[in-house]
């Protein structure tokens, strides 16, 4: 079941959307007794909203937990720091609120709420469950906002509190809303709960405090299954030299391991690369400021580059050495076979870091909602609401920006600076979407993590600062690895097919951005990663480098997990809803054929821009001697003249021509950026909300039907094989198939879906006679769906 | 002339005259600039897909545009339609009207010609065209766009000379040709002839594809499977003497005798009295009428009959006020206009502020507030066995939409094909819901698209629970459009007296009625068995393959109804309670008819509490008790409640979108279709090779044809 969490989550409320309640009202329900037959016969008067459950209940409630104790789950290193009892965590069910008595316990690694809860032992719950985050769970860094609730009035908790509220509000940074009443807990342990939970939160922390290092110290025999099963860790020369390989972009471009030990530059990671002919010894000058970057070549041979900016200076004598610098940098990479640069400045003329904090703040209050009554009173205005956030609109901005980018790079062949100050934020944000949208590798979840691998963690996107996991600035943290993740989800929500992940990968991945038992995301940079390992002096570090030089790590370091080795978080039941069923692999050419063709081939299908191509509103000639122009002169001025009208022309051309075909999985793929098409992450912002679910609907319905009707084909396809294993050679092809693809069980029906291959690749099937295109195209006007057909 | 002027400017003068009717097939008109020696083959080629009685106005070739790839064709005119006919594309005689490429001329909205920059609207009395335009687009009220551009180097050098000659181009005849038409056209007009192509094919008397209710019979036979034991067809209105408004035949309570339908009957707003809408399985059943006419002074024993023709022997009755907390006709109609206008390809509306545009056009609002008040009644159908009114002042819009809603909540068999064409006919067409008034037809101040906000409520229910239903989006898109297509009189009759009449059903009735412009020739009266449910009318057969949704789960289909138990309520007594709902909420009423000094014969209990006017509680919580309860048991089955959070509520972009092509291209469609067809495949060949296959294996094949037309 691919569209799972929806499904999962949905296990929680097994009913649909009603009014919500608020005030108690007596003889609520009244009508409900009788004929329908006895429903709800243990029926009590409805709590008020304060009080949310009687006393009586309580009692009950009690009984049965003396009885079921539940017993607290540690991570290997973690701590107990302080818990309170009798507390109750009250769950708003649709209308209604129902209280759960259980312990509320801090440790140094979450916050846990045990309690009898009869909803954990769902079905649908326990096939997707994470195994290091309960339910009722949540980690240290994944706490929002604390409020407290004092006489019925909601305040934020903070720093020392002289009066202890009777009831706890959570927010947390996934979304989570959790009450917890207080009322009949004893009052010193409310007080040390409360001040417990708010200073482990809230106060600022050491990095090396971080939970990290104590579950990596503890959990040292943990077999952590190689890293580089998951993801290429671009943390040794190699990776890097095997990404140019992959790209094609070793004719240009070299790997340096100037930065080794990071003796230039803290910011920068220890490889990298760089344009060929630029002089190593460029790199220090400014301590890696103003070096031109390689981040990813495109099959026609220009790249994508960044830079960060070099700092702003007041002195005339030095700005003249910068002026010098930089034309002579310039000048390295303005050669031929260098194209044509054309530098983007990300901070000066894109969104600002302030707008994406602002907006993200707005837009999540739409969510977190204290209870379901908020959230229908803004149901009437709800597009307008989500618009004033402008989240969706920055989104907007981003995938634009992207496609301003690719334009360049692919339709008019130029490479493309992206300038920034740090190159750590918006820099990554748009490389890695130029990426993902033209380099069908970064579909694919190995591709996808690599390249966040590449982008963010190497790339030196600040993750420590950016998601203030130190609490140590409110300032700095911006979700602007967030913001990419919601833009990917608007590319796969698009176009399902091209995808290996679904959103449900995103969804945990965002998640995974707070739990502090993987490195990943809990370093600023990769310096700061590996000056930080425990017990490893400065001196042992470059040991470390020598020994990587010969013969690999001897020492072995300090096994920290990495957040790709989904395995940790997940059974492999639930690991499967991670992987998209509909996508569709790239069809595989022979091997011998492959290495020779397949950039040929892709260019080819990628390639929007073919010269027939007439605007409806030009006559024949002029547009031809306007490409005559744009061809003689472009190459010249385009550097000088950035006249925003033109930029917009050739950025509505290209886009309309890449959305006048159909879209090609494998190709380059561009995001519907209108209006109407800018939608919500639904998955991630609304799982929490029973009432925006609709049981048995949406998506995911219609995604299970599909899979059933996937393995039914399956199965159908190796009862076939079976009894026809030798009668027909057209079968034997076809079974080996299967064979060659049987990793791939599940996908293996969609490789027939590829209306433009050139060959059917299963002979037996239906799809000659719908190939024609012209046929489709014919019927995909009034039946858009028959384009799939 | 139609047109004169030297110059470059034409005006259009509202045609005097009469076009020439008559069934020779078409013919150039008047010979204005129509080049003869041109069009022989080509206007040969053409006639092939006429319509009897069509005749065509104008032609010039073009490229149709926007959708890829650009399409060669010609732009064809004709007093009926206008169309675009593709190079080398060939009607079927089989569909006669195309989805695809016609227009019929009630369905223009707007159109306009653009040449360089300049862009003029025209259908606008008196408009002016003063070039010759190098594209047109013809924006459908259906939100469908036809762009076609002529290129300058498409035209023939002879159509250069006969614009020289002429002083006008094909371009210019045919733009304007398409106002001309569309002004004289009025939308009640019918293809009068297709019926008599389509009569052909199939002598004798055709079975319509589905019951279309003009028989006793037909009401006969879905109230046995309604199981509708306490109800009967009353042929009380089979002359329309009652009303010209209701059917020829409803169901009334069995006790009430038809002389006392005719009386109570009588207190009613255009008489249209209570009459049973649909009985649950469960018991209860669903009434709808209008409202009361109070000027009139029913005597005691007429109280009685309305009383009990309420009470249906039920102990429990709701009066559902429809009209409350839904929008007003003029509300729906406005809605309608603002999201047309927001939907256009050029809207003026920036992306980043579209959201709360759509917010503005309040047409999602509307559809949140049909759902919620739907969902709300079959709660209260569901929930109890009770009698449930819905009474609407004119029970011609509103009571059909949540009658009809509430029928695709509760009962899986309104949700597959036949159910759903069933409820439609029975619940609008049948019951007289004024279409033609409603989508524009007489020029009335009326007009409102209810049943479009219908539609867009099914879509709604359609994408949150896409298992449910037995028929896809593309068929809700294809009724969508229908409702603009003159070919059958559904849609083009305000009542079904009129839709009789003009069909000729009674012919002993004196003619009375006349349609000055489209009376059939003597000797050809028209079929009146043709409906809009003659789906190979408008669509080939692969689009209609397209009408069933293949995520449809056979385990929702109606067999695995299992109606409750319930004891028979029909022995008449006084009623325990009567409630009005109203707000969200029960209230008890005093008395059930507002007529002063009526004696009430209900005894209503005190012992029932008032509730608060207003309630937050969820209809569902106050019926079903607290929701602990359904926990254990979930819902009803078959009972499917709608979510109508903002968040939940969509646009549904295939239909309001089309006209942005950008929007629609590369929306990835879900895949299924395609698995299906190879899932088909792969058993055909098992099937081939071994002679028995186990039962597994086969899942359930439709035949479309089977389905959509029986009569084939």
């Amino acid at each position: 079941m691919g569209g799972a969490p929806a499904a999962s989550a949905g296990g929680r409320c097994e009913r649909p959307p009603l009014i919500p309640r608020v005030a108690a009202s007596q003889g609520g329900g009244m009508l409900g007794k009788g004929v329908v037959g006895g429903g709800g016969g243990t029926k009590a008067p409805k709590p008020s909203f304060v009080s949310y459950v009687r006393p009586e209940e309580i009692h009950t409630n009690e009984k049965e937990v003396t009885e079921k104790e539940v017993t607290l789950h540690l991570l290997p290193g973690e701590q107990l720091l302080c818990e309170a009892s009798t507390v109750l965590k009250c769950v708003q069910e649709d209308s209604c609120q129902r209280g759960i008595y259980g312990r509320l316990v801090c440790t140094d690694f979450k916050i846990a709420f045990l309690g009898d809860d009869e909803s954990a032992l769902d079905n649908d719950e326990t096939q997707f469950k994470n195994k290091v985050i309960g339910e009722n769970d949540i980690t240290l860094h994944c706490v929002d906002q604390i409020y407290g609730v004092f006489d019925e009035k909601k305040k934020t908790l903070f720093g020392q509190l002289k009066k202890y509220p009777e009831k706890l509000i959570i927010h947390c940074k996934d979304l989570r809303v959790f009450h917890f009443c207080l009322r009949y807990t004893k009052e010193e342990e409310v007080k040390r709960i409360v001040s417990g939970i708010i200073h482990h939160t809230q106060a600022p922390k050491l990095l090396k405090r971080l939970f990290l290092f104590s579950y990596a110290t503890a959990a040292q025999n943990h077999t952590a299954t190689d890293p580089k099963n998951h993801a290429v860790m671009f943390d040794t020369l190699q990776d890097w030299c095997w990404e140019l390989e992959r790209t094609k972009g070793n004719m240009k471009y070299k790997a340096v391991s100037v930065n080794e030990g990071y003796k230039v530059c803290e910011r920068l990671p220890a490889y990298f690369v760089v344009p060929t002919p630029l002089p190593e010894e460029d790199v220090p000058r400014f301590h890696g400021h103003g070096i031109p970057i390689w981040c990813w070549s495109c099959h026609s041979g220009c790249a994508l580059l960044k830079m960060s900016a070099l700092p702003k200076e007041q002195d005339d004598g030095v700005l003249q050495i910068q002026k010098n610098f930089l034309d002579g940098i310039y000048k390295t990479i303005h050669r031929p076979p260098y194209e044509i640069v054309k530098t983007e400045d990300l901070s000066s003329n894109f969104l600002s870091l302030q707008e994406i904090q602002t907006a993200y703040s707005k837009f999540k209050q739409l969510f977190l909602i204290d209870n379901s009554t908020e959230f229908w009173d803004t149901d009437i205005k709800w597009f307008s609401l989500l618009e004033s956030s402008s989240w969706l609109d920055i989104i907007r901005r981003c995938l634009k920006k992207a496609i301003e980018v690719i334009e360049c790079l692919e339709a008019q062949n130029m490479n493309v600076l992206l300038l920034e100050e740090n190159a750590s934020d918006l820099c990554c944000l748009v490389s890695s979407l130029v990426q993902v949208m033209m380099d069908p590798h970064c579909r694919t979840r190995f591709g996808f993590q690599s390249l966040v691998q590449k982008e963010w963690i190497v790339g030196g996107h600040c993750f420590l600062d950016r998601c203030n996991h130190l609490r140590q600035s409110d300032k700095e943290e911006v979700p602007v690895f967030l913001l990419f993740l919601d833009c990917v989800w608007q590319l796969v929500h698009q176009h399902p097919p091209a995808f290996e992940f679904t959103e449900t990968y995103l969804t945990v991945l965002s998640d995974s951005l707070y739990i502090p038992i993987f490195s990943t995301f809990f370093f600023n940079s990769p310096h700061q990663k590996d000056a930080n390992m425990p017990r490893w002096k400065r001196r042992d570090l470059c040991l470390f480098w020598q020994g990587r030089e010969g013969q690999g790590a001897q020492s072995k370091p300090l096994n920290l997990l990495t957040v790709w080795d989904w395995s940790v978080q997940f059974e492999p039941k639930a690991q499967t809803l991670l992987k998209n069923p509909l996508y569709v692999e790239k069809p595989k050419l022979d091997k011998g054929q492959r290495k020779g063709t397949h950039f040929k081939h892709q260019r080819q299908l990628s390639l929007p821009l073919t010269q027939s191509k007439s605007s409806p509103k030009r006559g024949f000639f002029r547009e031809e001697t306007d490409h005559l122009i744009k061809n003689l002169l472009g190459k010249r001025i385009s550097k000088l003249i950035n006249s925003s009208e033109e930029l917009q022309d050739n950025f509505r051309e290209f886009y309309d021509s890449w959305r006048s075909k159909p879209p090609n999985y494998h190709g380059l793929l561009l995001p519907h950026i209108e209006g109407p098409e800018i939608k919500v992450w639904a998955q991630r912002y609304l799982r929490w909300i029973p009432e925006a679910q609709i049981l048995g609907g949406g998506r995911v319905a219609t995604l299970s039907k599909l899979l059933e009707t996937m393995e039914e084909v399956q199965r159908l396809q190796e009862k076939i094989e079976e009894r026809h294993h030798s009668q027909e050679a057209l079968q034997a092809e076809a079974a080996s198939l299967l064979r060659t693809s049987a990793r791939l069980s599940s996908l293996f029906p969609f490789a027939l879906l590829q209306r433009h291959s050139s060959k059917p690749v299963l002979p037996t099937s239906g799809w000659k006679a719908l190939g024609d295109e012209e046929d489709l195209a014919k019927r995909e006007d009034e039946f858009v769906d028959l384009g799939d057909v | 002339m139609w047109w004169g002027g030297r110059g470059q400017s034409f005006n259009v003068t509202p045609q005097k005259e009469e076009p020439e009717m008559g069934l020779s097939g078409p013919k150039s008109v008047q010979g204005s600039g129509m080049p003869e020696p041109r069009s022989h083959q080509l206007g040969s080629c053409l006639a092939s897909g006429c319509l009897p009685g069509e005749q065509i106005l104008a032609w010039a070739p073009g490229v149709r545009k926007g959708l890829e790839p650009e399409l060669p064709g010609t732009l064809i005119c004709s007093n009926l339609r206008v169309t675009f006919q593709p190079c080398g594309w060939q009607r079927s005689e089989e569909t006669p009207l195309s989805s695809e490429y016609d227009f019929s001329l009630a369905n223009i909205g707007r159109l306009e010609a653009v040449n360089g920059l300049s862009r003029v609207q025209l259908l606008r009395p008196g408009s002016l065209l003063k070039f010759i335009p190098e594209e047109i687009l013809i924006h459908g009220q259906d939100f469908r766009l036809l762009r076609v551009g002529f290129e300058a180097g498409g035209l023939e050098p002879q159509a250069f000379q006969s614009e020289t000659k002429d002083g006008m181009s094909f371009l210019l005849q045919v733009t304007m040709a398409i106002v001309q038409a569309r002004a004289q056209n009025s939308q009640a007009q019918q293809y009068a002839g297709i019926t008599l192509s389509k009569a052909g094919q199939s002598s004798g008397s055709r079975k319509p594809p589905i019951p279309l209710l003009e028989t006793s019979e037909d009401w006969e036979i879905e109230r046995k499977k309604q199981g509708a034991r306490g109800w009967r067809v009353s042929t009380v209105n089979e002359r329309f003497d009652v009303a010209t408004s209701l059917p020829r035949y409803f169901w009334v309570p069995n006790r009430t005798l038809d002389s006392e339908v005719r009386r109570a009957f009588g207190h009613f707003h255009q008489s249209r009295g209570p009459r049973l809408s649909w009985h649950h399985p469960g018991g209860s059943d669903l009434l709808r009428c209008g409202g009361f006419y109070t000027a009139s002074d029913p005597n005691k024993d007429d109280i009685r009959v309305v009383e009990s023709m309420f009470q249906a022997g039920h102990s429990d009755i709701v009066l559902v006020d429809t009209m409350d907390e839904l929008p007003s006709l003029a509300d729906v109609q406005l809605a309608h206009l603002r999201l047309r206008a927001l939907c256009l390809p050029d809207s003026s509306v920036a992306e980043d502020k579209w959201l709360s545009a759509l917010d503005g056009t309040r047409w999602l609002d509307y559809v949140r507030s049909c759902l919620r008040k739907a969902s709300d009644i079959s709660v209260l159908v569901t929930s109890r066995v009770r009698s449930v009114v819905l009474q609407e002042r004119g029970d011609r819009d509103f009571n059909g939409l949540l009658s009809s809603l509430v029928q695709l909540l509760s009962a899986p068999e309104a949700r597959t094909l036949l159910g759903f064409q069933s409820l439609v006919q029975r619940e609008w067409v049948a019951a007289g819901h004024p279409f033609l008034t409603r989508l524009g037809g007489t020029g009335a101040s009326e007009e409102a698209p209810v049943f479009l906000l219908f539609l867009d409520c099914v879509w709604q229910l359609l994408q949150q629970s896409p298992a449910e239903f037995e028929f896809s989006e593309f068929f809700l898109l294809a009724l969508h459009d229908s409702v603009r297509v003159p070919d059958t009189l559904t849609f083009l009759r305000d009542t079904p007296w009129e839709r009789g009449k003009q069909s000729g059903q009674f012919n002993t009735y004196t003619q009375v009625y006349t349609a000055g412009y489209s009376q059939p020739p003597a000797g050809n009266s028209v079929n009146p068995q043709l409906s809009v449910w003659d789906w190979d009318l408008r669509y080939s057969k692969e689009q209609i393959l397209q009408f069933h949704n293949l995520g449809y789960d056979p385990e929702h289909c109606p067999d695995s109804w299992l109606p409750r138990q319930q004891p028979s309520f029909m022995v008449p007594g006084p009623p325990s309670s009567v409630w009005l709902f109203s707000r969200g909420a029960l209230t008890p009423l005093n008395q059930l008819c507002p007529w002063r000094d009526s004696p009430s014969l209900l005894a209503v209990s005190s012992r029932w509490l008032p509730r608060p006017a207003i309630s937050s509680e969820s209809l569902a919580d106050q019926e079903w008790g607290l929701p602990s309860h359904w926990g254990a048991c979930p819902l009803p089955p078959g009972l499917l409640l709608p979510g109508y959070l903002g968040p939940q509520i969509r646009l549904w972009r295939r239909c309001y979108l089309r006209g942005r092509p950008e929007v629609q291209m590369g929306l990835s469609a879900p895949t299924i279709s395609g698995l299906q067809a190879e899932l088909a495949h792969l058993q055909e060949l098992l099937r081939k090779w071994t002679p028995r296959i186990s039962p597994e294996d086969h899942s359930k094949k439709r035949n479309p044809n089977t389905i959509m037309s029986q009569s084939r």
